[in-house]
């Protein structure tokens, strides 16, 4: 990887970096412009301008979201351990499996109590053990390089339960369509609910991009399509597991006719007047342009971390890591990637279901962390989870509902780890840290989450706002679980 | 409204000039009428109008006389017109379907296919094939025959239209065989079969079929969902009483009847329900479970070691029950007897499930929500994405009287979606923003269909084709969650139908990765050397006659294919393309296929083609 930047391949050609970045300019300063009146910012004239604006120090950094599709059940993966919020865990969890309950034994968690650094105390005392199936993460914990994120989801302004069950939306705003699945995941990748075209980390990387040479391969996607990584002017790279997919004989033969490979080339990258004609060429044109390219850069790297087999998340790190590996020959030095992985909606069967569905994200998440160990950017690689919603603390005899506020991981050698973020919740189902059922009232924002991570990437203050919008809302904008500073 | 403009309703030759200005308002009053025609004659009254004239002719009528009015009926003028209307309609177009239509209408036409018999079940095909016997081949964990059922019942036989709808419904009330594991493909039959059954009955039958269904109760977990248990704290499974509200009835906005969204004095959405409403109606669907009643038996069978005893598939085809005494183990009623609010409706305590159940579906049903929120998905399934608020306003008023004071009549609903007047005007065809991205199962099952696909052994051994980099991307029943392979909100971002503010729903499918998997996988079925391909083959009997022909060629895949959408440009480049071969009608049988095969698949990933306007 000592290839140096005047080797990278470029894909376009400068007239039309140019005309990007001279669009990404204008839209983004009108954007500027709409937050500023919306939010009560009152942008400087610096952070108008990316390139002067997004951080220009040192090598490569990205941002790796790890989707977990359906509602992860926080409360069965950090459970309280210490006895007397066990006991009320247990109470509300309606007992053991075998009591016809869905809470975790305490016996069973004994190995895995999260012993924070620095005498850090959680509310009401509390002692949290991870998920009996996540051992590597655990040890990732005591090693320092992980963190949990406690009671986070989206939030406008922050909220007290008085406030959100007082009805006054106006006065108290909140996330429109709550509880609901593809509304959820779609505010906690891009603050608005399904039919929006911008996700925040899309917008990363459309502030990220003028560091890279490639600026395409900013984005990334290893989980077929999301919200989350399209910007104002980004659009995310799919990539499969096995890496891009190329279409058969374009550059040769098609069913023994050369004459036919051009015409399909042909025919699939001609607009046809149509708005979706075009835009389905655009999608062809973009995959015949870049997959032979990805797949050389990637034919060059081979790992040795083992990733594992019949593991969906494993398979899309395992490609992301590989992407990673390939960074300089690909010409970027500033990226975000996601990968998601589904099964979390257990309504029924939770116990059983949801510790395999927590095994495999242990297993792929250590992996990985391993791989960016090998290719030497651990510290430049930060992981982290997200998910549609928390779920309730009350069973509903086998499993639990949709929720709002959940916990969430980071990991990566940037990460001040070793202890917890955010507000621990009580155990209750009728604190004022929850709005029923133990379905949680966020304490830390989506925006402080999605801010401190952009902050890290290399966001400037300035520009805060364009990725997380509401931030100004919010007293803490930094939640300091990330080490700050240039990339090495 | 006067006499003259309700015997245009009726169907009569249109005086263009007259019936036009009639008003949507006027059309709803004048609709009560016993002697009104059905709903869809409504609609084509208007066809005539935004129609532009030049688009359509009326056939088999007379002119009024003053007497009793014939009949008239809309027919196509041309080929394309009728090929596009039967690929909306259906899921492959032939050329009997165009001379038939040419000569009898659009209407007529589609009534005859809506009346056809339901050539074979899935029950039929799955028990009949011995998918439902109980011995080593363990069908009772495998979900391989849901597929092979589903691709049989798609790629070949009779009851295009009907399956269409089906298919259009199993993308709205979704379940996946993925989720099920008990007789999986037996489940998901009847799934398809109440589709199959219901897709012209009543939407108010079909509610209350799906919410019984034991497949819906496998997958939105109904099955086993019990009352609260003050005790444990336990509560009821609030999943179903979300998501039929949510995404198989009223969603979750309070919508006008033209499907736009309503507001409050603030400009803000108005929510249709809260969450206190979905733990009212949770507790409706409590105290269901597997319903052993009609003699279901069970057969003990060996595996991984262990004997145990497996229930007869046709469990599987029963409707969940709330009576005990037909559920195994009887651990008593379930059902919860508590007060039950929602939607503005109370269930007072101590109200059974059966009772309970009729009410909710009746509140649900009711709701004005449903005729928009339903119609508006059905437009986008069958023509557009992008439908204008009068053509959900005309389908929605179907839905909510189909012209005989009945409300909910499927039938009536997909007569308004596929006649409409925006549907069949040439305006709309010439719209660049009109149509939708056809889903990758449509093209698949369009080809198989036009091509004549024949399986080899007579089990349809098709697979799961929902890979997505060596795959189709997409198989029906399939469905990665209830949320569908796409939702109906989806643009996709930094696009042009992004930058026009546009509905892109199938778009959701559409990147890098799937855009060229769906040519590989087209190059690898069209000739039959993809490994799924072992069994189902293609004869292209029609085109072998025409191989050598090539304007033949192409005239005839343009037609079935794409209902003559390709452009000359489209056509220009196939046609050179297929000239740097020379094949003649003493050409080679294999060289006469390798050239179909060429022409087959330049028409099929040409983007004339994947937009089906």
């Amino acid at each position: 990887m000592t290839q140096s930047s005047d080797q990278v391949p470029h894909l376009f050609n400068i007239g039309k970096l140019h005309e990007l970045s001279r669009r990404a300019f204008i839209r983004r300063s009108s954007q500027l412009a709409f937050m500023g009146g919306a939010a009560g910012y009152a942008m400087g004239l610096a952070g108008l301008s990316d390139a002067a604006a997004f951080e220009t120090e040192g090598g490569y950094k990205a941002l790796v979201c790890v989707f977990l599709l359906g509602g992860n059940d926080h409360a069965n993966t950090l459970i309280p351990f210490d006895a007397p919020n066990y006991a009320r865990y247990n109470s509300i969890r309606g007992g053991l499996p075998n009591e016809g309950g869905i809470a975790l034994s305490q016996a069973s968690l004994a190995s895995q109590v999260l012993v924070p650094r620095g005498d850090q105390v959680l509310t009401d005392d509390m002692q949290l053990a991870l998920a009996p199936t996540m051992p590597r993460l655990k040890a990732r914990f005591d090693q320092g390089v992980m963190a949990p994120l406690l009671n986070v989801g989206p939030l406008i302004v922050p909220l007290t339960r008085q406030q959100f069950e007082s009805g006054n939306n106006s006065g108290f705003p909140r996330p429109a369509k709550l509880f609901s699945h593809n509304d959820q995941q779609s505010t906690w990748q891009s603050g608005e609910p399904e039919g929006s075209v911008s996700g925040w980390g899309g917008r990363l990387a459309d502030l990220a991009q003028v560091r890279n040479t490639n600026s395409m391969f900013t984005a990334i996607n290893a989980a077929g399509n999301a919200v989350f990584l399209s910007g104002d002017e980004i659009q995310p790279y799919s990539i499969a597991s096995q890496g891009a997919i190329e279409i058969r004989g374009l550059d040769r033969s098609i069913y023994g006719s050369s004459a036919t490979s051009e015409a399909v080339r042909t025919l699939l990258t001609a607009g046809n007047g149509h708005v979706f004609g075009n835009d389905y060429a655009s999608a062809n044109a973009r995959s015949i342009q870049f997959s032979g390219f990805i797949n050389d850069a990637l034919s060059n790297i081979s790992l040795s971390t083992d990733f594992g087999t019949g593991n969906s998340l494993a398979s899309q790190l395992e490609v992301v890591a590989r992407l990673i590996a390939a960074r300089d020959l690909i010409g970027v030095r500033r990226q975000v990637f996601l990968v998601a992985t589904g099964g979390f909606d257990n309504h029924d069967g939770l116990i059983g279901t949801h510790e395999g569905l927590l095994a495999g994200v242990d297993t792929a998440l250590d992996a990985f962390y391993n791989a960016m160990v090998e290719v030497g950017a651990a510290n430049q690689v930060t992981t982290f989870t997200a998910s549609d919603f928390g779920r309730t603390l009350a069973s509903n005899g086998d499993g639990s509902d949709h929720g709002w506020g959940g916990h969430h991981f980071v990991l990566g050698g940037a990460v001040n780890g070793g202890r917890f973020y955010g507000t621990a919740p009580q155990i209750s189902v009728d604190s004022d840290d929850q709005v029923g059922r133990g379905r949680l009232l966020p304490s830390t924002s989506v925006d402080q989450y999605s801010a401190t991570l952009g902050k890290w990437l290399g966001v400037t203050q300035d520009q805060i706002p364009i990725v997380a919008p509401n931030i100004g809302n919010f007293n803490t904008q930094d939640l300091g679980l990330l080490r700050n500073g240039s990339a090495e | 409204m006067s006499e003259d403009s309700s015997g245009a309703l009726r169907g009569e030759t249109i005086d263009a000039g007259e019936a036009c200005e009639t008003s949507l308002d006027e059309v709803q009053t004048a609709r009560s009428p016993a002697s009104l025609a059905t709903v869809s004659t409504l609609a084509l009254a208007t066809a005539a109008c935004g129609g532009g004239g030049g688009n359509t002719t009326t056939s088999g009528g007379a002119p009024p006389t003053g007497g009793t009015p014939t009949p008239t009926f809309l027919t196509p003028e041309t080929d394309a017109q009728a090929a596009r209307f039967a690929l909306r309609a259906g899921l492959s177009v032939t050329p009997g379907d165009i001379r038939e239509m040419r000569s009898s209408g659009y209407e007529p036409w589609l009534d005859n296919e809506i009346g056809q018999s339901i050539e074979q079940s899935a029950a039929q095909f799955l028990s009949g094939l011995g998918f439902e016997q109980i011995n080593d081949d363990q069908w009772f964990f495998r979900s391989d025959p849901a597929d092979y059922m589903i691709w049989r019942q798609l790629l070949s036989g009779r009851n295009s239209v009907r399956k269409r709808a089906a298919l259009a419904l199993s993308e709205f009330f979704v379940v996946s065989v993925n989720n099920i594991t008990i007789w999986p493909s037996t489940s998901i039959g009847a799934y398809w079969d109440i589709l199959v059954e219901g897709a012209f009955g009543n939407f108010r039958d079909v509610l209350e079929r799906i919410t019984l269904d034991a497949a819906m109760g496998v997958f939105l977990n109904t099955l086993g969902n019990q009352k609260a248990d003050p005790a444990t704290g336990r509560v009821p499974d609030e999943n179903f009483g979300r998501e039929i509200m949510q995404l198989f009835s009223i969603g979750l906005f309070e919508l006008n009847i033209d499907g736009t969204v309503r507001t409050d004095g603030a400009g803000d959405p108005i929510e249709t329900y809260t969450n206190e409403d979905v733990t009212g109606i949770a507790k409706v669907f409590t105290g269901y479970n597997y319903n052993y009643s009609g003699g279901i038996g069970f057969t003990d069978a060996t595996f991984g070691g262990n004997t145990l005893p497996i229930p007869d598939a046709a469990l599987l085809r029963n409707p969940m029950t709330a009576n005990p005494a037909f559920q195994i183990p009887n651990r008593g009623d379930n059902h919860s007897l508590e007060e039950k609010s929602f939607l503005g409706t109370t269930i007072p305590a101590g109200t059974g499930a059966q009772e309970s159940l009729r009410i909710a579906m009746d509140t649900l049903f009711n709701h004005p929500n449903v005729g928009p929120f339903f119609g508006q998905q059905m437009i986008q399934r069958l023509v557009t994405s992008n439908p204008s608020p009068g053509y959900v306003q005309r389908v929605a008023q179907a839905f909510n009287d189909n012209g005989s004071g009945v409300r909910g009549d499927l039938r009536a609903v997909f007569k308004a979606v596929l006649l409409d007047e925006e549907a069949l005007s040439d305006q709309s065809f010439e719209n660049p923003e009109f149509g939708k991205l056809r889903e990758p199962i449509l093209r698949f099952a369009q080809w198989g269909r036009t091509f004549g696909a024949r399986s080899d052994s007579g089990f349809w051994l098709m697979q799961n084709l929902s890979q997505s980099s060596n795959r189709l991307g997409q198989s029906p029943l399939r469905s990665p969650s209830v949320f569908n392979f796409f939702r109906p909100g989806f643009t996709p971002p930094n696009s042009q139908a992004a930058e026009r503010e546009l509905l892109a729903p199938e778009f959701q499918l559409v990147n890098e990765t799937t855009a060229a998997a769906y040519v590989n996988f087209m190059e690898r079925t069209i000739d039959g050397r993809g490994s799924w391909m072992f069994d189902v083959r293609a004869t292209y009997s029609d085109e072998l006659e025409i191989a050598h022909d090539t304007p033949a060629l192409l005239d005839r895949l343009d037609l079935l294919l794409t209902g003559n959408q390709l452009s000359q440009e489209t056509r220009d480049t196939i046609a050179g393309a297929l000239g740097a071969q020379t094949v003649t009608e003493q050409s080679s049988q294999e060289a006469k296929l390798a050239q179909i095969h060429r022409a087959v698949l330049m028409v099929m990933v040409s983007n004339d083609y994947l937009v089906q306007r």
